[in-house]
């Protein structure tokens, strides 16, 4: 109960939460630099050929500062961060909860990824698609932004604030989701490069390499070929694919309805009535193309 | 350990001889690009016979004799243009069934714009197509014509033919996708999950940029990388750099696509899988493949990743027809028609099979009563078009029944 009145809006908490993340962000990566060569998996042959006292004193320093993120993470250590914290005004704790939250998620989801650092390549394969790294940003935008557009509008603008405001939603949307499909679309290229890294290294040790540059080029279209052809079977990118091609057609619909409003101030057609007349001029059409071939 | 052995030295001298060989290809390369360059796509010469509203009747001059006794209709899909039938003079389809003494028509369906949107499968099909048909039936004095259908303009074809089988000789489709249960196209796996009303309904109709990055994105190693870096090494190749240009100039000039048309092909097809079942229904009348009771051939590439073997090869085991032949060449969506090779095998063995069917036709007993085809045709003056507009042309236009000689088509071209 105390240390509910003494943390009201559970700063310490998150704190903790996040300190703890860090020290295991740190550990992780100490871990990877540590291990031996021959622990090491295969992608991450490629990256690690640095000499032994490189890898201690890099482990050194990530051990460092896994345990400075360590003692950070300490209650005691957490009350001097917080102390003082109290005389902030509530609002701007209640925002700084707000961001800090999100934050901390976002943090989390790209401890997970980088602990996956140096984790082995395997051609043509993408059952690990890590869509969530890209996904936060959606999810965080629909979490925490996405209500500010949805703030009932009052009075006589009403109705234009209204669809200005879901144009904007939509755009942000439509922003995130493109992030997300783009970059899955990016995958190929990783990993094209990744694998290309290992046949590199493979030709080199059976003296296979050649001075024609070309041969490499063909090499690695091929290779990007073979991985873009697997991506996009995959439902991951069906479904990326598929809400990214909604979120357009969302925010194309929703810039139109506001862009038709500035319209109605000037003397043009809008697109809705032109496509009224065109309807009724479809239906006439055909109610006359029937009636002539009923004739024939 | 064993010490690897690079090549440093002969790599580096192979990018040094590379970089030299980069510098005078493009020394030739803006030679080549500021050149005048041929580029001009569908130049041999025809005229527009019919047309109604946006869609146009494409009637080609005959270059020899006419050698058969029924005149043949070509549908074209309605993504991208009927051009690609003819790239450019020595490499096209179209020459090769002309010089086969066929008597050619063609459908321009024209750029569909906003007021389009509308038009549906039945409008095409009972409408424009049937229009044509009956143009060229009435224009013949025949019963019935060829049809030769191409990719969604195959499905057309196919519908067309099931509903009024008894004005079609012949049937000819090519890389036409009928059964669309298959997971081997990526188009069908990625048109599963569309939501089609959401896009028809937002844009009405479905923007021709759009559709190509769609194309583009089935491959972009190859169609956005490989293929300009091709270009790149010989673009200092007056005659590749043409072809290539030809080649972007059709693959670009992409109309947008009627959305009714784009939402019952995905509804309908894609998800629905309805034609080749004989479930579709058009206008409120059923698609019975059985009623497809004309010779049928069906041509078909291994390697179409567009309209993969396993959506064309259905068809001739549901229609009514006995005489069926169905045809797998090894190769692509587009290399049926543009690479000469399979031009070879392609265009001469569909001009044979017609030429093996082409039995007099029985004449009609009277003319059809005017419709508004022939109203819309009466009223059209025709025009020659040739490959290049600024050289004149005094030739008058030609009747498309009389036999002409090659060099009274020449003459056409100025």
């Amino acid at each position: 109960m105390n240390q509910k009145n003494e943390d009201p809006l559970g700063m310490a908490t998150m704190l903790n939460t996040w300190m703890k993340s860090m020290g295991d962000m740190w550990g992780n990566m100490a871990g990877q630099w540590g291990a031996s060569p021959g622990q090491q998996q295969a992608g991450a042959k490629a990256d690690h050929g640095a000499s032994p006292k490189t890898q201690a004193a890099m482990a050194a320093a990530l051990k460092n500062w896994q345990s400075m993120a360590g003692a950070m993470a300490a209650p005691e250590s957490l009350t001097a961060i917080l102390k003082g914290s109290g005389a902030m005004p509530e609002v701007l704790l209640k925002l700084a909860q707000t961001s800090m939250g999100s934050l901390v998620e976002l943090q989390q989801n790209v401890l997970q990824r980088l602990g996956r650092m140096g984790q082995s390549v395997e051609a043509y394969q993408f059952q690990d698609i890590d869509e969530n790294l890209s996904r936060v940003w959606t999810d965080i935008y629909q979490k925490e932004f996405q209500q500010f557009f949805r703030i009932p509008q009052l009075g006589l603008m009403r109705t234009y604030q209204e669809k200005g405001n879901q144009a904007a939603d939509k755009y942000n949307l439509f922003q995130s989701t493109l992030s997300e499909f783009l970059n899955l679309l990016g995958l190929p290229f990783s990993r094209s490069m990744q694998v290309m890294q290992q046949k590199l290294g493979e030709m080199a040790e059976s003296g296979e390499l050649s001075d024609d540059t070309k041969v490499y080029y063909n090499m690695w279209v091929k290779v990007l070929e073979g991985h873009f052809m697997t991506l996009f079977q995959t439902p991951e990118y069906v479904e990326t694919l598929t809400r990214t091609v909604n979120a357009l057609a969302d925010f194309s619909a929703a810039r139109n309805a506001a862009l038709e409003d500035m319209l109605s101030a000037l003397p043009v057609a809008k697109k809705t009535e032109m496509d009224d007349l065109a309807r009724e001029l479809f239906e006439l059409k055909k109610r006359l193309r029937r009636l002539e071939k009923a004739q024939k | 350990m064993s010490q690897t052995k690079i090549p440093v030295d002969l790599i580096l001298s192979k990018l040094a001889e590379d970089a030299e060989k980069a510098q005078s290809r493009a020394q030739k390369a803006s030679e080549v690009l500021l050149d005048d360059l041929d580029t001009e796509i569908a130049q041999t010469a025809y005229e527009v016979v019919y047309q109604e509203d946006r869609v146009k009747l494409k009637h080609y001059l005959p270059r020899t004799e006419i050698r058969y006794q029924t005149p043949l209709l070509v549908v074209y899909a309605l993504i991208n243009r009927e051009t690609m039938l003819d790239l450019q003079p020595g490499r096209s389809v179209v020459e090769r069934f002309l010089e086969a003494g066929i008597d050619l028509y063609m459908v321009d369906w024209g750029y569909p714009t906003r007021k389009d949107r509308f038009l549906g499968f039945d409008d095409h099909i009972n409408g424009y197509m049937d229009n044509v048909i009956d143009f060229i039936r009435e224009k013949h004095a025949l019963e019935k014509i060829n049809l030769m259908g191409i990719c969604m303009g195959g499905t057309f074809s196919v519908i067309y033919s099931a509903l009024h089988p008894d004005k079609i000789k012949n049937l000819v489709t090519t890389v036409t996708p009928s059964n669309f249960d298959t997971k081997k196209g990526l188009l069908h796996v990625w048109m599963e999950h569309l939501d089609v009303d959401r896009v028809v309904d937002t844009y009405g109709n479905l923007p021709a940029d759009m559709m190509n990055l769609g194309f583009l994105l089935l491959n972009p190693a190859r169609l956005m990388i490989d293929k300009y870096v091709g270009f790149m090494e010989n673009m200092d190749n007056k005659q590749f750099v043409e072809n290539f240009v030809r080649m972007e100039k059709w693959i670009f000039d992409s109309p947008d696509l009627p959305g009714e048309v784009f939402r019952q092909f995905i509804k309908d097809c894609y998800q629905g899988n309805k034609l080749i079942q004989s479930k579709l229904e058009v206008d409120g009348k059923r698609v019975d493949l059985k009623k497809l009771t004309m010779p049928l051939l069906n041509i078909y590439g291994k390697y179409d990743h567009l309209v993969p073997p396993e959506a064309c090869e259905q068809l001739v085991k549901q229609v009514g027809s006995t005489d069926t032949e169905d045809i797998c060449l090894d190769t692509g969506h587009i290399g049926i028609y543009v690479s000469s090779k399979f031009q070879e095998a392609f265009a001469p063995k569909i001009a044979g099979w017609l030429k093996e069917r082409d039995q007099i036709p029985q004449k009609k007993q009277s003319p059809p009563k005017k419709t508004a085809a022939t109203r819309s045709s009466a009223g059209l003056k025709k025009t020659v078009h040739k490959a290049n507009p600024n050289k004149k042309n005094t030739q008058p236009a030609a009747k498309p029944k009389s036999s002409r000689s090659r060099n009274a088509s020449k003459a056409t071209h100025g």
